[in-house]
């Protein structure tokens, strides 16, 4: 059965606002993420997934461990864009605490620098197909990994 | 980085870097802004074996006035009395190299998120204040930062802004590399201001080698840079209309930028126009075809941002929010150093665009502001008014196919450059140190970094819900500052 739809809470762990725009972007007339029951929502606590951008920095690890901590199982993790995929890092090693997956488990991953709205849709569309991220046939196995 | 031909056409900017020691800093400073000069910021910088460097940068009508000091003991005197838009760059200048600023008192932490609330936030007390803390993460899709707002009930008394969450450490990550190769640093500050950053950064470093672009090179990076601005304004536009809770305003300048930045990707295989600059050169060519059809496109999109505007000025809901929130005077613009848009809807005319011998704005002239009331509603009439600005700008750009470009050797070279661009948000400044061909340090002084401090200064006095809507009249980057 096909997941009727998912709530996703954005974090911005350290972009430079292009997978921001993108994302934005993905909800404009032209894309419209919403008629597929694909919604942008303000808290952690109403999410399904946690889409993270950037590089990681250090100064945002902890606010986004507490804000992956506060969203209710089953969730997903998606690294949206090449920061927060760890490719072509730029910065002080000092300043980062990235990429992504060497924090939280990373479940969809949407390349690009940015990603197109486009890409970032097609991302999300495919975590509503059967078997596949929360789709209801998954969601034991999600809990039962953890 | 031909010779021959390439040198401009106007007057080239000239750059003088002056040595002073410590007692003679905050005169020096002083004396140039006294004398007209323009303050463009201020840089701390490692030296070899644990030394520290102080620079100041000042603009004039014909280039640039870089003030370079050795603290004594790590300290200098003060700027922040007689130039206000100095305290960020002096707490930085603390936090990140230990340069004490005397006078500067409390110099609060600004990078240093490891200090107690009462170090950073300016003390409220009396019957019912209580804070509000917000971020770093906020509600939308909004970059992270966090906010101290200190209310009574909805009525925002004082606005403390605690940003540098993105910090990434681009700068000192620069240091070292090839020229050419640094530049990546730059546009990667911020994907919104990326064409304005390194742009920027290539005129610095330009400037440092005494090259300057030819005719195509001034040419390319003008039309890059008003595509990046179309793309914002129409962003900007939409965000406001967003803040109010407008939707309809808000999709239809959503799909406006979208097709300019559908445009920027036909035009240069990017939708934030990224690897499009290069240091000494530029490579970008357009043909008559893809001039002409993007110029087409872009002429529908302006007829419909005139009808878009105007049916938005009959919203009554919309117009009611935008007046009188979030006012700057033209005064405390002055004082306080804001740039572009904003600085402009308060009445300061200042564009710098309109001294601009690296790019092509032949005859430029900043518009005459709809409204100089300094609210909401005058600084997005501005963004409408310099769309239309721009969108004209990019007629004439496309008129023609453009040709890659080089730059000419002008005269002599320097240890430092300085590049100035117009960006979306208004003057951002690079100050480039090199060390033969390679980065010795990079410092971007962006326009949201100039205008972050003035955003908090607009607020006290608004209610709590009109925050969201000061700030995206601002619309400033955070990345662009935490660099």
């Amino acid at each position: 059965m096909r997941r009727a739809s998912l709530a996703l809470r954005h974090v911005d762990a350290g972009s430079c606002n292009g997978c921001e725009h993108e994302l934005t972007a993905a909800t404009n007339p032209y894309y419209d993420l919403q008629q597929y029951g694909l919604n942008l929502v303000a808290s952690p606590r109403h999410a399904d997934v946690l889409l993270v951008t950037g590089a990681i920095t250090t100064r945002m690890a902890t606010a986004l461990r507490i804000a992956y901590d506060a969203m209710p199982e089953p969730r997903l993790v998606a690294a949206l864009g090449d920061c927060a995929l760890g490719c072509g890092l730029l910065g002080e090693q000092t300043d980062l605490a990235g990429p992504l997956e060497s924090l939280l488990p990373v479940d969809i991953r949407i390349p690009g620098c940015p990603p197109t709205p486009a890409a970032i849709a097609d991302a999300l569309l495919c975590a509503l197909e059967p078997g596949r991220g929360l789709a209801p046939a998954s969601a034991s196995a999600v809990r039962a990994v953890r | 980085m031909s010779a021959g031909r390439a040198a401009p056409a106007g007057p080239a900017w000239t750059i003088e870097t002056q040595r002073v020691d410590a007692r003679e800093w905050r005169d020096t400073c002083l004396h140039a802004a006294e004398g007209g000069e323009r303050f463009l910021g201020l840089f701390g910088a490692a030296r070899q074996a644990g030394g520290l460097e102080v620079r100041a940068v000042f603009a004039s009508t014909h280039g640039q006035r870089i003030v370079v000091c050795t603290p004594e003991r790590h300290r200098v005197d003060t700027l922040v009395d007689a130039l206000p838009a100095a305290a960020w760059h002096e707490r930085e200048a603390h936090d990140l190299y230990g340069v004490d600023f005397d006078g500067h008192e409390p110099l609060r932490p600004l990078l240093a998120h490891d200090r107690p609330l009462a170090d950073w936030t300016v003390a409220a007390r009396g019957r019912d204040v209580h804070q509000i803390a917000v971020g770093p993460i906020h509600a939308g899709v909004i970059e992270s930062g966090h906010f101290r707002f200190h209310v009574v009930g909805e009525r925002i008394l004082h606005l403390d802004v605690q940003l540098f969450y993105k910090r990434r450490g681009l700068e000192r990550a620069a240091v070292g590399q090839p020229l050419a190769d640094g530049l990546a640093y730059a546009q990667r500050a911020c994907a919104a201001c990326a064409v304005a950053n390194s742009v920027a950064y290539a005129q610095a470093c330009e400037s440092a080698l005494g090259l300057a672009p030819g005719r195509e090179t001034r040419r390319g990076r003008t039309l890059l840079l008003e595509l990046e601005r179309t793309y914002n304004h129409l962003h900007d536009l939409s965000a406001i209309c967003a803040g109010v809770g407008f939707a309809p305003g808000t999709m239809a300048y959503a799909a406006l930028k979208e097709r300019v930045q559908r445009i920027n990707a036909q035009l240069t295989g990017h939708r934030f126009l990224f690897g499009t600059v290069a240091v000494g050169r530029s490579d970008l060519s357009i043909d008559g075809p893809a001039a002409s059809g993007a110029r087409a496109e872009l002429r529908t999109i302006r007829d419909e941002h005139i009808t878009t505007w105007r049916q938005l000025q009959f919203v009554v809901s919309l117009q009611e929010r935008l007046e009188g929130v979030g006012v700057l005077s033209r005064e405390h613009a002055e004082r306080l150093g804001a740039v572009g848009p904003a600085a402009r809807a308060a009445g300061v005319r200042r564009d710098a665009r309109t001294e601009s011998p690296h790019l092509w704005y032949p005859g430029f002239e900043p518009l005459e502001p709809p409204l100089t009331t300094g609210d909401v509603a005058s600084r997005m009439a501005i963004r409408a008014a310099e769309l239309q600005q721009s969108l004209g700008l990019l007629d004439e750009l496309l008129a023609h196919p453009l040709s890659s470009g080089t730059t000419g050797s002008i005269g002599r070279d320097h240890a430092m450059g300085v590049g100035i661009v117009e960006s979306p948000r208004g003057e951002t400044v690079c100050l480039l140190e090199r060390d033969g061909a390679n980065v010795r340090a990079l410092h971007l002084r962006t326009a949201s970094y100039a205008n972050w401090p003035v955003v908090a200064h607009t607020v006290p006095g608004n209610l709590v819900p009109d925050f969201p809507l000061i700030n995206k009249s601002f619309e400033l980057c955070y990345a662009c500052v935490d660099r």
